[in-house]
Order: structure tokens, then sequence, then C-alpha cells
């Protein structure tokens, strides 16, 4: 059980609060939609099916205690406006949603039909990274996501230092650290991620990382730890067998975030939601237990041990 | 082809498929799920991200000098432009960041194989740009005509070593009083803060964490 001396963060996205110390809100679980690596699940699936996932989210969330945000795929120029669009249809108007985008060019597409909407304060921007163009930071200027995922990966170094410097300094890659990137260019709340990698690339680091960097900024710090299960060799084949013992890898190596002190998660597919809340509610629930017992952290009102018996 | 034999010819592993491996042909099918005749094809596989990725093709593909020619088809991947990216290595090398000369990937760096090895990968495969192709018979006929072309093994296998990072993280960094990482302090009761602790304990008051995480009694 952890306490951090150092002032905790804690932002408000869109009535989603994000981070402080460990026990004291609940995770917040990202799931994603409509990611397909061949085209749009928009084309394959019926819309009122991808639509009753997103609102079972939030059900799940109002059931457990345990915060969620959706995350919408937006992998090419052409989904740009059909995604988005599908988002705010399928939302109420007061719910955040986090916005995951690869490319560059797309990401700036983005940003500026978030803003003629007027949508972007209630916009998690997925992700500030190292491929940041100046062109990006530009229309970030003028087009402000309330928050935004600022990556630690960091290619030259896999290490808990690597993803530090590529946060702090910009590693030798960038000019500039990401995190003063991010408040250059006016986001508020920043939330930090590890950078999750496949294993024999110091895979571990990545939960390593998620204490050092809550010490060092105050911010909410997670990752999608998920990425790091879903690459492992062996599994890949085993898993066609064994799907249950896939999930419980999948759902369990969340688990590890929440006890190194991560504040969320970015879990993999949203039809995951059934797997994942429960086992969040019971991971917040046993760390707030303990933040409590012996820190004296109290647990928020909506948090999972004040929802579930 | 037992796991030695394996091991050797591509020793970066993946996720891959191998066959022939006199054959002078692989293919990289991004994400479709084609299927080749072992005794035509040397190697071939999924290719999903532009960094780690690629860099498991270029060490795979310069551990055998028969492979002289790589085949990038089917549909490329959303957002990363691993297929792209692949290209635009072949074609262009790395700049002194690592950084793979006008790729439109994502986070198009490679960092942990050499100047060499991408090298000696640009020279010695030709690579076939059948991106976005998803009829597996034109890939086929590709396979087919690149068997007829006589293609000769490049020469000397090339074994491509991990390029290791600066690793700063590593236990030689660590003080002996701190745990989990250089600038934490874990106190007797969990308390994490930037100070070098008085004692080197953590989680719980009857047991230590060394530098290294070993956890012993107190």
């Amino acid at each position: 059980m952890y306490h951090f001396s150092k002032e905790q963060q804690v932002f408000d996205i869109s009535g989603v609060p994000v981070g402080g110390q460990p026990g004291e809100y609940p995770t917040v679980l990202f799931g994603t939609v409509l990611y397909r690596r061949k085209g749009s699940a928009l084309e394959v699936k019926p819309r009122e099916e991808v639509t009753s996932q997103v609102e079972r989210h939030l059900d799940l969330a109002e059931l457990t205690g345990v915060s969620g945000i959706v995350d919408v795929f937006i992998g090419d120029m052409e989904h740009v406006k059909p995604h988005v669009d599908f988002i705010l249809e399928a939302l109420p108007d007061d719910k955040p949603f986090s916005v995951d985008m690869p490319e560059a060019e797309v990401r700036v597409e983005t940003l500026k039909y978030l803003g003629e909407l007027g949508v972007l304060d209630r916009v998690v921007y997925n992700s500030l990274n190292l491929g940041v163009t100046d062109e990006e930071i530009e229309t970030l200027r003028d087009n402000t996501p309330k928050a935004s995922i600022v990556l630690g990966y960091n290619p030259k170094d896999f290490s808990c230092d690597g993803r530090m410097n590529i946060l702090e300094t910009g590693a030798g890659i960038l000019d500039q650290g990401l995190v003063d990137i991010a408040k250059d260019v006016g986001i508020e709340s920043l939330l930090l991620d590890t950078g999750a990698v496949p294993f024999a690339h110091n895979a571990c680091e990545t939960l390593r990382a998620i204490p050092v960097l809550k010490n060092k900024w105050g911010y909410p710090t997670g990752c999608a730890i998920h990425n790091t299960v879903e690459s492992w060799l062996w599994m890949k084949e085993y898993r066609k067998e064994h799907k249950e013992s896939y999930n419980i890898c999948d759902m369990g190596s969340n688990g590890l975030v929440v006890q190194m002190g991560g504040d969320y998660v970015f879990y993999g597919p949203l039809r995951n939601q059934e797997l994942i809340f429960p086992f969040a509610a019971m991971v917040d629930t046993l760390m707030s237990e303990g933040a409590e017992d012996y820190f004296g952290v109290k647990p928020s009102k909506t948090h999972p041990r004040n929802r579930l018996d | 082809m037992d796991e030695e034999d394996l091991a050797r010819l591509y020793p970066w592993g993946g996720d891959i498929r191998v066959g022939n491996p006199l054959s002078p042909v692989a293919v990289v099918t991004m994400a479709e799920d084609f299927r080749f005749d072992p005794d035509q094809v040397a190697i071939y596989g999924n290719l999903k991200t532009e960094n780690l990725g690629i860099e498991k093709i270029v060490a795979n593909v310069v551990s055998n000098p028969n492979i002289r020619l790589l085949i990038l088809c089917g549909r490329e991947i959303k957002g990363h432009r691993s297929g792209n990216t692949l290209a635009a290595l072949h074609a262009n090398g790395v700049d002194d960041g690592g950084k793979v000369i006008g790729a439109k990937g994502a986070v198009p760096y490679i960092e942990n194989v050499s100047r060499e090895a991408i090298e000696r990968f640009q020279q010695q495969v030709e690579i076939m740009d059948l991106l976005e192709v998803v009829d597996q018979d034109a890939v086929q006929k590709a396979v087919d005509d690149a068997l007829g072309r006589g293609l000769e093994c490049f020469g000397d296998p090339y074994m491509a070593e991990v390029v290791s990072s600066s690793a700063s993280s590593t236990g030689t960094h660590l003080k002996e009083d701190v745990s989990l990482h250089r600038t934490l302090s874990i106190d007797l009761y969990g308390e994490i803060g930037s100070m070098a602790p008085q004692l080197p304990l953590n989680l719980h008051r009857e047991i230590t964490t060394d530098l290294y995480g070993a956890i012993g009694a107190s």
C-alpha cells in the first residue's frame, strides 16, 4: 500500500474525477470502441449494437462506482467525422470521451472538428506523444482539449528513466519535454501514460514508472498494460483454445497498474467491460481499505467501496 | 526444423510462420490471414507496429541471406502505417535520431537494431510493394514470379544484436537506501517521497526492500 508525499492532482473531466492518492478515487477505465485492424466497426456491426455497448459502459460505471470513459478509435481521415458524430450521438451531452488517433494528421483534423462542434471540454486527447508535429502543436493551441494522455513511450530507452526523459526533456528526440508541450498549449488536465511495451522490452518498467511519475509531477498516471498481454507470443496460440485464460491475464494485468498506484487504465476493447468493471471494483475496494487503514485516506463518495456491499 | 535451427535462422523470433529456409522470398501480410506453401516461402507473417515489429523483420531477414525479396501485401495497419514505414526504412533509412525518413507511421523510430543492420537489410532485399492488395492469388503470383527469377544467396548471415539502450534506471544507478527507483523513497509505512529514506523499508514495518526490490525480513 502506497501514499505519496507529493500532492496528487485530481482533475475533473466533465464530471469524472481522475487522480489523487491511491485508494482515494475510483480507477478510470477507458474502453476503446470502433477499433478494427481493417476498416471501421460501424461498417461491420449494426450501429445500435455499438451504441448499446456504450450505454452499458455508463450503466456499469453507475452500478459499480468505478469510473468509465469511452475511447473512440479514429484510424484515418475518412473516419474522423463519422466516429466523432457517432460518439456524440451515443453519449449524453455531459459525458466525457476520449479520442484515440495514432496518426498526426488525423489528430489535427479531429481537433479542428471537435473545436467546430464546441465539445473540447469533454475530450481526453489520446495522445500527445513523440510523434507530435508542429502543425499539431499549433492546432492544439487553437483547439485545446480539456485533457490529454501524455505518452511516455521512448524508443531509445525502455527504462523507467527513458520514459521520464521523454516527458521531461524530450530525450533528445524532441526539443522540449511532452509535459511542457502540453502545458504550453494550454491543456489543463495531464494524464501521464507510462507507455506499455511487449515482454522482452523491459515491460515491467511500465509498472515501475507509475509511482516514479506520480512522485515527480503529481499528475494522474496509468497505461494500457493490456497491450503487453496481447503481444505475448505464447499466448497468441494458447488463447485460441483457452480464451478464459487469456481473459484472466488480460483483465488481471490492469489490477497491477492500480496496485502500483495508477489512476487509470486503457483496458482494450469496450466489449470487455463486463469483465473489467467488477474486477476493478474489487481492486479499488482492496486499495481503499488499505489506504484508509494505513494513511487515513477516505474513499470518494462514489467510490466502489461506498457503492457495493 | 527444430528449435535450434529456428533460433539460428530467425533469432529475433516473433509472430512468424517459417517455411523453406532456402527460398528467396519472404512476405509481410500486414493484418491479413494469408497462408503460403511452406516450400515456396522462407518466412511470412503479420506486421502490427511501426517500430518494434519492423525491427524484428529487419533482424530476421538479414540473418537468412537466402531471402532476397520481401513482399509487402494486405491492408495497411490503420494509424500505425507500419507497411509504409517498412517501405520507407528500406528506401531511406533512419535519421540521426532513429526516425525512419519519410515514414508516415505514428511513431516510426528504429532504435534496437544497428545502422549497420539496416544498411545490410537495404542491400540484401528488394521490396515489392503490394500494400492494399488483398487478393491472395495476386500475391501468390508475385511469389511464383519471384521464384522463377533465380535470386541467389546474398552471402553470409548477419546476426543483428539488440542495441542496448542507456537503461539508466537499472540497478547500477540506484543507491543503497532506495527502492523501486533512485528518485523515490518509500518509508516503512509505504509513504512515497523524494528524499532518501532513513530506513530502507517498504510495504510493511517487518520487511525490507533492497535496492533491487528484493524483499526480506527487517
